[in-house]
């Protein structure tokens, strides 16, 4: 039916298989991720630190340029685990950034404009919705944690002349482990605080909050009351011993590891959990027109 | 096999009973859905989405069962619900497309369908503007739209005309009479304005306090009450009504001294004036009328009986 013939016909053609609906969400959150400069400012600003560690794999695999530029002191150039941790939290802290833009653009438009009842009543569910909007979190925070620290440890197995990727594989996974619990946290985190909040500046200003006020109230509870339990609440303190231990960091680095590696998977178990929680009411609360 | 089946249907929300055991089957092209507030009318819409699960018995959408089937009942039906539901910072063409994707057409033919649902509700010229953009009446059609433009085999229009000035009524009045014309879609209207229901639907389930008031084709209805007749009169009318009712008819008396009765065919008119004069009332003016929607409505409201 041309588009000048205005008479309704039944679609009578082929249709997509039913698990590939989540395809579609992705796919139109990605698209409303990207839509926005500032998402690609951002993620320009995000991928300086893995050029410029880039730039530093090929000085120190390169004999002349190491030559040149270490004299005598060759612990400058080390590229170890200290190294790809460094890289790692880089990375993952410019994630944050980046998911507290773009996080409530996923969810926001959707619940200000009431279009829940209207998405949902078609054959997707509300999990499919949520993993819809997850995987494009998801997706795009992978473009700047652990795809270009592989990528970077990938470039140096290459350029390495020695055997090196095998000798350094724990590295590679405690990488994408790492990144991966990273990942799924913010997601969680972003998605179930853009949710609660129904203005998108807001909701940017308390993934941050919720991030770094937890931190300064562990510290206040570590101090008065003498505890290291405090630091639970402190979750950078919390992912950067729990990547220490995943890259494993030397031992003069891990120094002031405080608390145990169960209390820490604990911990982010249960804020994700927290986070599901809270999802799922405010979908469901959202998802029928009350009358 | 009917379009919507019911049995014992029953939803339980918060510890209260919304729907309570509603049983029929409803047939028509075009099926009204009618209630005062909190009858249950969007409970009902609701759990045959599959938002709500029944509490007891069944509900059946083309023989899917609303518990189980949940996403081949969701394929089938175009849904526009009742209040502002969109996403504002996208165009027309391209909200209505994400929608016809998410109901499982392929992203060419959605693109393409939503062109051709944007034209077909009236928006075509429009179609590339954000929806935040658009009129309240607009905010209607874009809603009907991504609802047509999968082409479901159920249309639930969730009050259509809500807020919509006497002319974009009309068309949209226009437009939901046309769908129906055309045969392939079948439609659920809820709506409180009963004369919407009036010209759009052959068949109307009225709802109160959740339990079924009346089910019922309205062109049967009105046949079966074809000797209906308004009265203006002065006296003593309660006498009246119980004499006439005595007589097998069925009466119900209006402030200002107006009655509306249907006659078994025993009765005529002319039986009333002497019955009047009998109870010393004075007819002042007799209308015989078909019934109304209204009619139907207003005594499904005053009938005690539930199903």
């Amino acid at each position: 039916m041309s588009v000048y013939q205005r008479n309704y016909k039944a679609y009578t053609g082929r249709l997509t298989p039913q698990w590939t609906r989540v395809a579609v969400l992705v796919r139109y959150g990605l698209r409303e991720a990207w839509a926005s400069k500032i998402t690609i400012g951002l993620m320009i600003f995000s991928m300086l630190p893995f050029f410029i560690s880039l730039v530093q794999i090929y000085l120190v695999n390169n004999p002349v340029a190491r030559a040149l530029i270490v004299r005598g002191n060759s612990r400058i150039l080390d590229i170890n685990s200290a190294f790809f941790l460094r890289i790692l939290e880089t990375q993952c802290w410019l994630a944050l950034v980046l998911l507290a833009w773009i996080a409530p653009r996923l969810i926001s438009y959707d619940l200000s404009d009431n279009a829940l009842p209207i998405l949902l009543s078609h054959p997707i569910s509300r999990l499919s919705y949520l993993g819809g909007k997850f995987l494009a979190v998801f997706a795009v925070l992978s473009l700047v944690t652990w795809v270009p620290c592989l990528a970077l440890f990938l470039y140096q197995s290459y350029s390495s002349a020695q055997p090196w990727a095998l000798a350094n594989m724990p590295i590679a996974v405690g990488i994408v482990v790492g990144a991966l619990v990273w990942i799924a946290l913010l997601a969680f985190l972003g998605l179930a605080l853009s949710s609660w909040v129904k203005w998108r500046v807001v909701a940017t200003g308390t993934i941050f909050a919720a991030v770094f006020v937890p931190a300064g109230v562990g510290g206040m509870v570590s101090a008065v009351l003498g505890t290291r339990w405090g630091l639970l609440l402190n979750l950078p303190v919390m992912m950067t011993e729990l990547w220490q231990r995943l890259l494993g960091a030397p031992a003069v680095m891990r120094a002031n590891n405080e608390l145990p590696g169960s209390a820490i998977t604990f911990m982010l178990a249960a804020v994700c959990a927290l986070c599901v929680a809270i999802l799922n009411a405010r979908i469901r609360a959202r998802e029928v027109v009350r009358g | 096999m009917g379009v919507i089946d019911l049995d014992r249907l029953t939803v339980r929300l918060g510890g209260r009973t919304v729907l309570d055991s509603l049983t029929g089957e409803l047939c028509g092209n075009a099926i009204g859905l009618l209630g005062p507030n909190g009858a249950g009318k969007s409970t009902l819409i609701n759990t045959l989405l599959g938002f709500h699960s029944p509490s007891d018995g069944t509900a059946r959408v083309f023989g899917m069962d609303a518990r189980h089937e949940r996403a081949r009942i969701r394929q089938s039906i175009g849904y526009m619900p009742e209040n502002d539901s969109f996403i504002g910072n996208m165009t027309g063409v391209r909200f209505v497309r994400y929608m016809a994707e998410l109901a499982g057409l392929p992203s060419g033919e959605a693109l393409e369908r939503a062109h051709e649902a944007l034209f077909y509700v009236g928006l075509g010229e429009v179609r590339y503007r954000l929806v935040s953009t658009y009129s309240l009446g607009m905010k209607q059609l874009v809603k009907l739209a991504q609802a047509l433009a999968h082409g479901p085999r159920l249309l639930i229009l969730d009050e259509p005309t809500n807020g919509l000035d006497p002319m974009a009524r009309q068309r949209m009045i226009q437009t939901i009479k046309e769908i129906r014309k055309e045969g392939s879609i079948r439609l659920l209207i809820s709506s409180h304005l009963l004369r919407d229901i009036d010209e759009t639907c052959d068949e109307v389930l009225i709802l109160k306090a959740g339990r079924i008031a009346a089910l019922c084709n309205i062109e049967e209805e009105r046949r079966s009450h074809h000797n209906f007749i308004e009265l203006e009169a002065i006296g003593p009318l309660e006498q009246f009504s119980t004499s006439i009712r005595g007589r097998g008819c069925e009466c119900a008396c209006f402030p200002g001294g107006r009655v509306k009765l249907v006659m078994p065919d025993t009765i005529e008119a002319r039986d009333l004036y002497l019955i009047a004069g009998e109870q010393g009332v004075q007819i002042r003016r007799m209308h015989q009328r078909r019934d109304s929607l209204e009619d139907i409505f207003l005594r499904a409201m005053e009938s005690d009986r539930g199903r």
